[in-house]
Formats: structure tokens, sequence, C-alpha cells
């Protein structure tokens, strides 16, 4: 799926030139106007794109990403993955995601590296990042090579797709499902 | 006519000399601010000077005169800050108004600018570009991820006047040199506001909490210290805990005045107390972020 520019939404979403995804009211305009892209876009994944956005404060963090998330659980949407983050926007919506124990998985703007944010248990970030590193695979790959029992690693992934952080496929193999 | 002495260097620890000299609220005769021995004023005196030109008027009170500074280059520099620009539409001006330009200068980052609305937010963040970025890089020696946290910080406290003061504020963001404080350069953030301070803002929600202890001082402590806002959203009061997180990292100081007390929250480079209760009452808030230049920029 073609990612959302965030950018874009911003500029139609209050109508002005401004790429700084900054106030609280911007944030629910901007967060509207996303609940009604993605309501047009049935079971898809939302892939939220924010290499063209500037600054993003606390309060858009909030509204866009935070409070999208718990929207999006009552509609029949996929998942959402974060693309082109800077490290203040990952901040931001890191400490927004974390204030509702939602987590999210994104891809950094400098590196392209995947990373989670939001409350994070400790055996997540770890499985996540060898998810990462080995591609499509089930638990005893993952138990390996970080050197855990198959059930911690296959409990960490289970949590991870529970969260829709990670696809879950039903030969019991699991995936990101973002672009590498 | 009630003649309020300006300190010669106003700021936001001598503001409290300004508040003192107000005397009872309102004032029962016309007041003359008479800053012309005053040779220096931080962007928390300029921003604090508005509020309380815009809090007369606001209370319908005589437009208050303003005696401008006589020093050699001083009233200058008040124009090119944006100040006057600002001052001559809340005070009747006395004294030589220079030209009034705002311009751009190596130590302003944001002239004095008026916040009103959601609108002016952007504005106010908007203008961090390029040049502002520069000046950050150059000047304190921050790094990009550095001035990404300034951005945030910048609209969360200004975002603060439209959500919480119930009337509109000011800001300006400079750097100067804290020679005696912190040796070294430093970049401020100031933002005032004429409205309903902080205690009037979480009485409602809050008060019952404190009993007879509710005063400025503890509704600045539950929101600065405790992140907790007027509204019940979880994600409402995160904007100052995010700024605190970010101040915290770079040895940044944020301190908040409003009514008679001053709650801060300080680096080791300042000896300002935690928090300052019964000081001569001003009208509104006014906070003031701090950020140094890295040790090695000095």
């Amino acid at each position: 799926m073609t990612p959302i520019r965030l950018d874009l939404v911003l500029r139609e979403a209050v109508a002005t030139p401004y790429s700084d995804l900054v106030t609280r009211s911007t944030g629910v305009a901007v967060r509207n106007h996303l609940l009604a892209t993605l309501r047009d876009r049935p079971l898809a994944d939302a892939h939220l794109d924010f290499s063209e956005v500037g600054f993003m404060d606390f309060s858009c963090a909030d509204e866009v990403v935070a409070k999208l998330l718990l929207e999006v659980a009552q509609l029949p949407v996929g998942r959402i993955v974060l693309h082109g983050l800077r490290e203040d926007h990952a901040e931001a919506i890191d400490h927004a995601l974390d204030r509702y124990d939602l987590t999210l998985a994104a891809l950094t703007a400098d590196s392209g590296r995947a990373c989670l944010l939001g409350r994070v248990a400790e055996d997540w970030a770890p499985t996540f990042a060898c998810l990462h590193a080995l591609g499509r695979t089930a638990a005893p790959p993952i138990a390996a090579e970080l050197a855990w029992p198959v059930a911690r690693a296959s409990a960490a992934l289970v949590a991870l797709a529970d969260r829709r952080c990670v696809i879950a496929h039903p030969d019991a193999t699991f995936e990101l499902g973002i672009a590498r | 006519m009630r003649v309020i002495p300006v300190p010669s260097h106003l700021d936001d620890r001598s503001l409290d000399q300004l508040a003192a000299s107000l005397g009872e609220w309102p004032p029962s005769e016309p007041v003359l601010l008479d800053a012309h021995a005053t040779e220096w004023s931080s962007p928390s005196g300029f921003t604090a000077l508005l509020t309380l030109g815009q809090s007369m008027r606001e209370a319908g009170l005589p437009t208050p005169r303003l005696a401008l500074p006589t020093g050699d280059g001083v009233a200058s520099y008040w124009a090119k800050a944006g100040f006057l620009r600002h001052a001559e539409e809340l005070f009747e001006l006395h004294g030589k108004v220079p030209r009034r330009r705002t311009e751009e200068q190596s130590d302003q980052l944001l002239p004095v600018t008026a916040v009103r609305e959601a609108r002016d937010v952007h504005e106010v963040v908007g203008r961090m570009t390029e040049r502002a970025t520069k000046l950050l890089k150059q000047e304190l020696g921050l790094e990009a991820s550095v001035v990404g946290g300034f951005g945030q910080s910048l609209s969360e406290t200004c975002q603060n006047i439209v959500e919480h003061s119930g009337t509109g504020g000011w800001v300006a963001v400079h750097i100067y040199n804290f020679r005696r404080r912190l040796g070294r350069k430093a970049a401020v953030i100031a933002v005032s506001d004429a409205g309903i301070g902080f205690r009037r803002s979480l009485e409602a929600t809050q008060a019952k909490r404190f009993g007879d202890r509710w005063g400025d001082g503890p509704a600045i402590e539950t929101a600065l210290i405790h992140n907790i806002s007027r509204f019940r959203d979880p994600g409402r009061g995160q904007g100052l805990a995010g700024t605190k997180r970010y101040l915290a990292r770079w040895q940044g100081k944020i301190s908040i005045r409003s009514g008679t007390a001053r709650v801060a929250i300080t680096p080791a480079w300042d000896d300002e107390p935690p928090m300052t209760t019964g000081l001569a009452w001003f009208p509104g808030a006014q906070v003031t972020i701090v950020i140094p230049a890295r040790e090695e920029s000095a």
C-alpha cells in the first residue's frame, strides 16, 4: 500500500502551507482526515509517512498517532506503521503511546531502521530487531539467535503480533511486514 | 500617577521587583512604568512588560505610560527586538521612540511575537526556519536532534497560552551570554500571557486535594512537576513533561511564575530554589526556558 504522506494530509486538513505538526487542534484535524481516508480503505494497513514533516510536538503526537491508534481499533483497518521518523518525531510519539500502553512499529528517516515505539516490554525490542534481521521466520531461529528458550521467543512474538507490530502467519512464522 | 520603576536589568527574576512596585491590583491611579534607567531586558522582561500592559487594558484601566530607556542604543535594541511594535499599542510611550523596525539579529531567534490562537503557534514554529536552526547549531553547538526538541518545547509553551490562559500572550526567543550564572551562551524562550494563571486554571479539578494549602505554588507544581492539566484526557499535560525531559538531557532550566509563586526545575549551574512563594502578585503566567550551549562551544 502506498504510504500516506502526513505533510500532504496536514495541508489538506488545515488548508494552509504549514509543514509542522504542531498544536492540538491541528492534530485533531489531521487525525480526522486520516480516519476518513482509512474508512475508505477497509482492511488495508496504514503506512504513515512522516519524512516531509518538520517539527512535531507532543500534543500532535498524542492526537495524530496515539488517539488514531485508539480509534482505529474500532475500524476494520489493518496495522498502522510509521515511516520516515526523525529522532525528535520518534521521541514525541514514543512518549504519547506510552501514556496509553500502546506500541507501534516504525522506520526511522535516516537509516530506515525498524524500531518499536511506546510501551515496550523487555523481550520485545530484541525479538523485533532479530526478526528484522532474519526476515520471515518462526520462533526457534529467533530463540537460537538470542540464546533464549523457544517459549520465551514465542511469547514475545505473539505479544508483538497481538499489538500488530509484527504479522503472525498461519504456519507459525512471523514477519515485520514493513519495507526493509 | 503611580510611578513604577523598571529594574535596570529586567529578567525573569528581577520581574519580582517590578511586581512589588505595582502594589495593589488593579492600581487605583494611572501608572507610569519608568524604564528610563533600564539598561537591558531579557526576552522574559519584554514579554512580561507587554503582559502588564495587556492586563491593564483588559481590566479597563487607563492606558499606562512607559518611559523608554535613555541609555545609548537601549531603546533601539527594544525596537529591534520587536518589543516597541507591540508596546505602542498597549502603552503611551514617552521619550525618544526609535525607528520602529524589527531586525534579524544574530542574538534573536524570534522577536517578540503575539500568540492568540493555534495559527500563531504555527507561525512561531514556522519561523524556526533554516536561519534559526543554523544559529542554534553555530551559536550553541546544538545538533539537529536538539533543535527538534527546541521546536517542540517552543510549540508546547506557546500552546499553553492558547489552551489555558483564556486570552492572548507573547513569546520571544533570544540567545545571549549567561556569563555570571552559566559562563556560556544560552537560548532563552520566554512566554508570558495575561490570562487566568495556573491556580484558576486548575482550581476546579485540583484545589480540593490540597485543601488549605491550595495556592499559586501548588498549582504550578501540579502542572510542572506532576504533569496534570485541567483536562481528564490522559494525553493532556504532556507538553510540559516532554519539555522537562528535553531540558534534563541538555542541562536546561524551566521556571514558571504565576500569581504570587514561581516554581523552577534547575540544573546544577543555577541556584534558583524549586519553589518561591509569597512573591508580589503579577498578572497571568510567565514561562522561561533556558537551553545552554554545549560546554565546548562556550
